[in-house]
């Protein structure tokens, strides 16, 4: 009876926007306009229209015999990084300026959302960039005939292939990119599915590009399957928090989650259900299943994509479930403290020791990011426990944020050689990484300190967000345990069960330098098996060294202290 | 001698570096010690650099040609060093800056840190380390002797080392280590505090491991080098322990506030004299590992199984006087004219001691040894010792106050630390040169390489070589008079001091002082009986080998050092003498007087003590007659016919051959040469007494960790791989299954939930 009501008083308000000001969304109007280009550009030509009655013609400049200018198949590539580059320095400058603005009730930015929009974008832009090579484009291929060999056949296919589908492939990509800002910036739970829906299906497609391939078809279709099931989850948990509140506004949700006596079924399932929908997207296990056959079906580039920009997305659309309108204000536990507390650590443990016998180097990594994901649902967990004020509150997030941030340094960059070692046709084994360090040596110095910091080794940067994860749990938990008697036990025993998230944590990483070392001793110690070095792939061996640099100056000195700051003043405009 | 002319060009990149002194002084208007740092800072740079580029260029023509395997990088390196050096030394003695006689410059603070309180609270006062220079006579002594020999010897390694086919591609890794080596000397030189003194200290430990293991692959070389790390680590923990009482003492290591006032330690309390006794102590036995004093002497004479500029690189120039350099520190400790501590004298006798022995102990042993670089190494372990003991006495007389012996005792010690090192460093580029020369007439003779067994460093397959080789036989010869003290050149001023100032000591005042005054006396003929072995074994007589008559002086850049340092050792230490060396390296005065000559040679040969008289002139008798006699009888002997030497050298050669000859097979082949053959035995003693300790409780720690600790690790890698198995197997690779786990996992969490809050 009580649904009914709020029915009727609550209402859809989608279609009254307030304040409609569209320079707080210049990263997703640049992205638009991007789009529209990589449809337009390559298709200008001399076409003329004839004004009807007349012999007069228009050139309408559309269609027709393209302009020869305009003829590269690289173009749309060349756009989509120009895109990205100038979305990543927009949402750069967003976050530094401060700028901050709500599109009621839809829409809101601040230094969180920028933050979240400049990681997208970047992430996307290294996706591009290594795509170049990836998915490479050839200007004035040759058309097949018959005096080819099967061989150069083939060779010509591909080319006249790729060449083709350029445009398909980066107007994926900025989709995906327009729908991960969104997400990032939406404060009504319909605007959030949608869009993350939106980035989720152009991601579905782009895992099952290489559609020549077998394995690449199938690990689109079985990603497509699965995550269209937690979709689904998904939806139906929001229409029943529709049915319970009668608005999907967040704000409104919150309210009506703090004024609730006792939990509500519908919201406890609806909000239950909406988290095995975002456990999907950041594969917490057992939901992650799928991702291991995704990445290691997906190019390089794309598998990075997903480990680094769509996790995050999912951890942005968890972080509203989670810490905004489930949250309790008064220091109580959460009540998916405990359920997220245990699918944190089935989650880290199973992505290590997953990853631990792998011998492809994509699912190796692709359980590494499960891996990644339990840290992080473990810290996120520790604030479920309202042990802490909103200070420490603010610094466990500022942590998970800042490892989402140089996750895709570290995480992309061992991606990125591997799009190095893929482009040999190395694909699913390690052998392709063999003695990496005499064939390239500068690339494999990358490649370890990748494998480092994603380890978390003093001084880089995996090392430096995975301390304060765990400093944050230890901070709020050590309070705890009591301290009326010396001996161990009893206070092991009362210590609040947050702090052997803590423990998990450090054991988990131990597990998993183990195999963080064993790519490290593949490259450095065995036997490469050819001498030839890599592919030149200029700015792709640029971008590679960038990031570990990148990876290093965030961990130690002042560079990584203002990033800090940087992301500790997101934290709190997001709390 | 055409290919020196062709060899120099390859210097002359190096020339616009001679401008940098110029250009930072009137140009930029720096002062001399504004630019101190660059001393350290440019090897500590060109060590990455040479290993990075060596290692891309290494085989490339142009990089062997004209760098020399960065050996030129490497001096020009050391040259910088060197003339910043020079223009603070001019600096200094003109009086232009007028340093007080301790100055510190603080460059930058490294680190800052709260501390913990004994009552457990933390000091409101944050600590900070800085990096500073300290810059005093005696460190600038020192820092003039390593830039100078250092590039001196980089200089003459680009002779020696690119020339023998062993070396090559590998010669940047000795260049790196070099400058590596020299950088830890001259930052531990200029350090301002015990801190940093320490980390060079250890840099340079480091470096002698790298570098007299240079041929790693010769087992005796990696044997030799691992016995040098181990023994003066032994020294470097006591030395660390001893910093650590010294903090606990003063609250800091930084020289300034210790030296401010060292009776008073940290917030105003009075220090104990038996608390700083010992802290001293384990200094000292830090500085005994690293100068190779007794008992810690063992590495040195294994440690000429490095490349012979290395050997010159340890002994003269860098890691020995590390040693001495930490004990000439402690002077404002014991100084109870300034605030020293009064009750320290039994260190200063246990620092003689010391000395004493190991001066006899390898004066004894290098009676023997017929390897030629095995005779200067212990004849560098025995006026090492003769530094300590002077070192001991001076601390003696400053603990008890008697200043003004105290100062020249001090300032004897420091000054033959000058005239060992520059005849130290020559003697070893000559040896190098005898070495390199008769190892090529080796080659030349038989196929190089034929697996003949010849030892190029035994001086039994020497002799007769002063007319092939006369510059290097000249040059030997001054260094040998150096080092026996032959009245008038170098070691001569700095060791009488040092005899003298120790029998006074003993005469006087303190008759344990005898014990060491007795023995240096008695080294004082030892030394000019072995010495003059080594030089008559090698040059004078007849060929002892087919090899030498193929021997002859070519190798470029060998020539030079040579020659300036026989210069150096001829003249320098009579005219430095006449300056009144001794009176400013004890920082008597501030800049250096001209003394009349007259006054200075009565000053030294007839002073108007008479002990002092007395024992002057039985040390010159012992040192100087007596010694090289028997040295003479025994293994001298006129060239052979025909063979003519140029004319001091042949002058000598004929006089050693008319003393007669004496047999000493009998006595070599007595108990006490057999025991001086094995090196009195200590190696035997250590070995057996590590075998009987160390080994078997280093065996039970290896069997713990093979079968506790790696069983356990085991065990979990292997149940890690088993899990991993099992936990993948869930992964079918059937979205029906995954769907399924989903489904799995949304009841549990539900349960979960609704287990928790119903």
């Amino acid at each position: 009876m009580e649904f009914k009501c709020q029915m009727a008083s609550g209402g859809v308000k989608i279609n009254s926007l307030n304040n409609i000001s569209l320079d707080i969304l210049i990263p997703e109007i640049i992205m638009t306009i991007g789009m529209l280009m990589i449809i337009i550009i390559p298709n200008l030509g001399d076409a003329k229209i004839r004004l009807p009655l007349s012999k007069i013609h228009i050139p309408i400049l559309i269609g027709g015999t393209r302009f020869t200018q305009v003829n590269n198949p690289v173009i749309p590539s060349i756009i989509s990084i120009i895109t990205f580059s100038l979305a990543t320095l927009m949402s750069l400058l967003m976050l530094l300026n401060d700028n901050t603005g709500v599109m009621e009730p839809i829409i809101e930015v601040n230094q969180f959302t920028s933050l979240f929009s400049m990681i997208f974008t970047f992430a996307l832009l290294l996706t591009s960039i290594s795509s170049l090579y990836r998915l490479p484009s050839q200007a004035n291929a040759k058309i097949p005939d018959d005096s080819d060999s099967e061989k150069s056949l083939n060779s010509k296919i591909t080319i006249l292939m790729n060449n083709r589908r350029q445009v398909d492939f980066y107007i994926l990509l900025l989709m995906a990119g327009l729908g991960m800002c969104l997400v990032a910036k939406s404060t009504h739970l319909f605007m959030l599915f949608v869009c993350l829906e939106l980035a989720s299906l152009s991601s579905y497609v782009l895992v099952a590009f290489n559609k020549e391939s077998t394995i690449g078809g199938e690990a689109g279709t079985k990603y497509f399957i699965v995550g269209s099931v937690a979709s689904a989850i998904g939806i139906y948990g929001m229409s029943l928090l529709y049915i319970w509140n009668g608005n999907l506004e967040i704000l409104s949700l919150t309210n009506a989650w703090s004024q609730m006596d006792s939990l509500d079924p519908f919201a406890g399932i609806g909000i239950g259900l909406m988290l095995v929908a975002f456990g999907f997207k950041v594969g917490a296990a057992p939901f992650h299943l799928a991702t291991p056959d995704a990445y290691s079906g997906a190019s390089s580039p794309i598998a990075g994509l997903l480990a680094t920009a769509s996790k995050a997305m999912g951890f942005v659309a968890m972080m509203r479930i989670l810490l905004i309108i489930t949250i309790p204000e008064n220091g109580e536990e959460a009540y998916w403290m405990i359920a997220l507390a245990i699918i944190s650590v089935i989650t880290m443990t199973w992505g290590n020791f997953a990853a631990l016998t792998s011998t492809n180097p994509k699912r190796m990594l692709a359980y590494s990011s499960v891996a990644h994901a339990g840290y992080m649902l473990a810290a996120l967990a520790a604030i479920g426990t309202g042990l802490g004020d909103d200070e420490s509150n603010a610094l466990i997030l500022t942590a998970v944020i800042f490892h989402l941030t140089i996750l895709v340094l570290f995480k992309f960059g061992a991606f990125m050689v591997l799009t190095l070692i893929e482009n040999e046709g190395n694909n699913h084994n390690m052998t392709g990484l063999h003695g990496l360090a005499r064939r390239d040596p500068i690339i494999a110095s990358s490649m370890f300190i990748f494998m480092l910091s994603l380890a978390g080794v003093p001084p880089l940067s995996g090392f430096l967000s995975k301390l304060l994860m765990i400093n944050g749990i230890v901070n709020i938990s050590a309070g705890t345990g009591s301290m009326a008697s010396v001996a161990f036990w009893s206070w092991a025993s009362s210590v609040n069960m947050i702090f052997w998230l803590a423990m998990a944590i450090v054991i988990n990483s131990a597990i998993s330098l183990f195999y963080y070392l064993r790519v490290v001793m593949i490259m450095f110690f065995e036997d490469p098996i050819t001498n030839k070095p890599l592919a030149r792939s200029l700015y792709l061996r640029l971008i590679i060294i960038f990031c570990a640099v990148l990876t290093l100056l965030f961990g130690i000195g002042p560079l990584s202290e203002s990033l800090l700051e940087i992301v500790n003043e997101a934290a709190q405009s997001f709390l | 001698m055409g290919q020196n002319k062709h060899e120099y060009p390859l210097l002359y990149p190096l020339i616009p570096l001679l401008l940098l002194v110029p250009l930072m002084k009137f140009i930029f208007g720096m002062d001399s010690f504004e630019a101190a740092f660059l001393i350290v800072v440019v090897p500590l740079l060109t060590f990455p650099t040479i290993l990075i580029v060596g290692q891309i260029f290494n085989k490339n023509d142009t990089w062997k040609e004209k760098y020399k395997e960065g050996g030129i990088i490497a001096i020009g390196s050391l040259g910088i060093s060197l003339s910043v050096t020079l223009w603070i030394l001019i600096d200094y003695l003109s009086g232009t800056l007028h340093f007080s006689n301790l100055t510190v410059i603080e460059w930058f603070q490294w680190i800052s840190f709260d501390f913990l309180q004994s009552d457990y609270t933390i000091n409101p006062e944050r600590r900070i380390i800085g990096v500073g220079i300290w810059i005093d006579s005696i460190s600038l002594m020192i820092l003039f002797v390593a830039t100078f020999l250092c590039f001196l010897i980089c200089w003459f390694s680009m002779g020696y080392m690119n020339t023998d086919p062993i070396n090559e591609d590998r010669n940047h890794r000795f260049y790196a280590e070099f400058v590596l080596f020299s950088m830890g000397m001259f930052g531990m030189v200029l350090a301002d505090s015990f801190l940093w003194l320490f980390i060079f200290w250890e840099i340079m430990g480091l470096c002698s491991y790298l570098l007299i293991g240079f041929y790693y692959w010769k087992v005796s070389a990696a044997y030799a080098a691992k016995k040098a790390f181990l023994t003066t680590r032994i020294g470097d923990v006591f030395l660390m322990v001893g910093l650590f009482i010294l903090y606990d003492i003063y609250g800091s290591l930084s020289f300034e506030v210790i030296f401010e006032d060292p009776s008073t330690g940290v917030a105003g309390a009075l220090v104990d004299s038996n608390q700083l006794f010992w802290a001293l102590l384990l200094l000292f036995v830090g500085a005994v590992g690293k100068s190779a004093q007794f008992p810690l002497h063992v590495w040195l004479p294994d440690a000429m199984e490095g490349p012979t500029p290395v050997s010159a690189l340890i002994h003269a120039a860098t890691m020995v006087n590390a040693g001495l350099y930490l004990v000439a520190r402690m002077v404002p400790f014991f100084d109870v004219h300034h605030h020293g501590l009064a009750g320290l004298e039994n260190l200063a006798i246990i620092i003689a001691f010391i000395g004493g022995i190991t001066a006899f102990m390898a004066a004894s042993i290098a009676f023997v040894q017929n390897d030629i670089k095995k005779v200067l190494a212990y004849s560098t372990m025995s006026q090492l010792a003769y530094i300590f003991t002077g070192l001991g006495v001076a601390l003696w007389f400053y603990n008890t106050d008697h200043h003004h012996a105290a100062a020249i005792a001090f300032g004897a010690s420091m000054f033959h630390l000058f005239n060992h090192a520059m005849a130290k460093g020559m003697l070893f580029m000559a040896s190098g040169s005898v070495i390199h020369e008769v190892h090529h007439a080796h080659d030349h003779l038989h196929d190089a390489g034929d697996g003949h067994d010849f030892d190029p460093q035994d001086m039994r397959n020497m002799g007769g070589l002063a007319s092939k080789m006369p510059i290097t036989a000249t040059a030997m010869m001054f260094g040998s008079m150096s080092i026996i003290g032959v009245p008038l050149i170098g070691g001569f001023w700095s060791k009488e001091g040092i005899i003298a100032e120790t029998w006074k000591a003993a005469l006087e005042e303190e008759p344990l002082m005898f014990f060491p005054a007795i023995l240096i006396l008695a080294t004082a003929g030892m030394t000019g009986f072995y010495m003059s072995r080594m030089w008559l074994m090698t040059f004078a007589g007849e060929p002892k080998s087919d090899v030498v008559n193929h021997v002859h002086e070519s190798t470029p850049w060998i020539r030079e050092p040579l020659l300036i340092l026989t210069a150096i050792t001829a003249l320098g230490g009579f005219i430095l003498a006449l300056f009144g060396a001794i009176d400013f390296l004890s920082n008597n005065t501030d800049h250096l007087k001209m003394h009349g000559i007259l006054e200075t040679l009565e000053h030294a040969f007839l002073p108007e003590d008479l002990n002092t008289r007395l024992i002057g002139w039985i040390t010159i008798v012992l040192s100087f007659i007596i010694g090289p006699i028997l040295a003479s009888r025994v293994h001298g002997g006129s060239l052979k016919d025909g063979e003519k030497a140029i004319q001091p050298i042949g002058f000598l050669v004929t006089l050693s051959g008319k003393f007669g000859t004496q047999d000493v097979e009998e006595l070599s082949k007595s108990q006490l040469s057999e025991a001086l053959q094995n090196r009195l035995y200590f190696d035997n003693m250590y070995e057996y007494v590590i075998s009987k300790t160390i080994i078997p409780f280093a065996s039970m720690l290896a069997w713990f960790d093979r079968t506790i600790i790696d069983g356990i690790i085991k065990q979990i890698e292997s149940k890690s791989v088993l899990g991993s198995l099992q936990v993948r197997r869930v992964t079918t690779g059937s979205a029906r299954d995954y769907i399924l786990m989903a489904a799995v996992g949304m009841l549990s969490i539900f349960v979960l939930i609704w287990g928790v809050n119903a």
